[in-house]
């Protein structure tokens, strides 16, 4: 499968290292924003997938899908 | 090129009848849990004595090392490639910046196991999980563990 490459910018955005104590003050928000709306999105999101393809194949089938969709809308980096 | 000549349960079923132990990880094997979430390519945390057995495996699906075992047990990673690309780290242990120290024997013992199709795939506890996404530390592994954790969440 053709791998898209990333910008400099969003490379640097999202696949950077984190300096430690910002990581872990990241992971602890992301963490505690689950016991609220957030967290119940999340939820309704992997229970729409879990329902929609019930097993791990139909999930990695569909992970093949969507990423093949993305590579198609991307623009070239 | 959607790589549709690729047979995932092949792949996976080579894997699982070689003996070679490895974990599927990253975010394929969130996937596979049950998060909704893109990727390229294959991440898999293999024993350090099973590199052998596990090109051995994949070769038939022309897929093959980018480095000789004894490099790769060097630098702790190499990848398998073809159309796909598969990543392999082969460390004992690895351990977060923060001192957390996961050795792959320890991971693979609370491995669980989903079906794919005819074949058994290994992946990680879901605390296991989450430790292999705090080695890289970036903001995409924040994202992935809250997944995780809302994964985990839900399991009775």
């Amino acid at each position: 499968m053709k791998r898209q490459k990333l910008t400099p910018e969003v490379e640097a955005l999202y696949l950077a290292p984190l300096p430690p104590e910002e990581f872990e003050r990241r992971v602890r928000a992301s963490i505690a924003e689950l016991d609220g709306p957030e967290g119940e999105n999340l939820g309704e999101l992997i229970d729409w997938f879990l329902r929609r393809y019930p097993t791990p194949a139909e999930r990695l089938a569909y992970g093949r899908r969507a990423y093949a969709r993305w590579l198609r809308a991307a623009p070239q980096a | 090129m959607e790589g549709t000549e690729f047979s995932e349960e092949a792949f996976f079923a080579a894997i699982a009848a070689s003996g070679a132990r490895a974990l599927l990880i990253g975010r394929r094997a969130m996937l596979a849990l049950g998060a909704p979430v893109l990727t390229a390519d294959y991440d898999y945390w293999a024993a350090f004595e099973d590199v052998e057995t596990l090109n051995a495996a994949v070769a038939p699906m022309g897929l093959h090392p980018n480095r000789s075992p004894d490099e790769a047990r060097r630098t702790g990673r190499y990848a398998l490639e073809n159309d796909e690309h598969v990543d392999v780290l082969i460390a004992r242990a690895a351990t977060t910046v923060t001192g957390e120290k996961l050795t792959f024997d320890d991971a693979w013992s609370r491995r669980q196991t989903v079906r794919c199709g005819a074949a058994d795939v290994a992946l990680p506890s879901l605390d296991d999980l989450i430790m292999t996404k705090r080695w890289s530390m970036r903001e995409k592994d924040v994202v992935d563990i809250q997944f995780i954790e809302r994964l985990r969440r839900k399991k009775p």
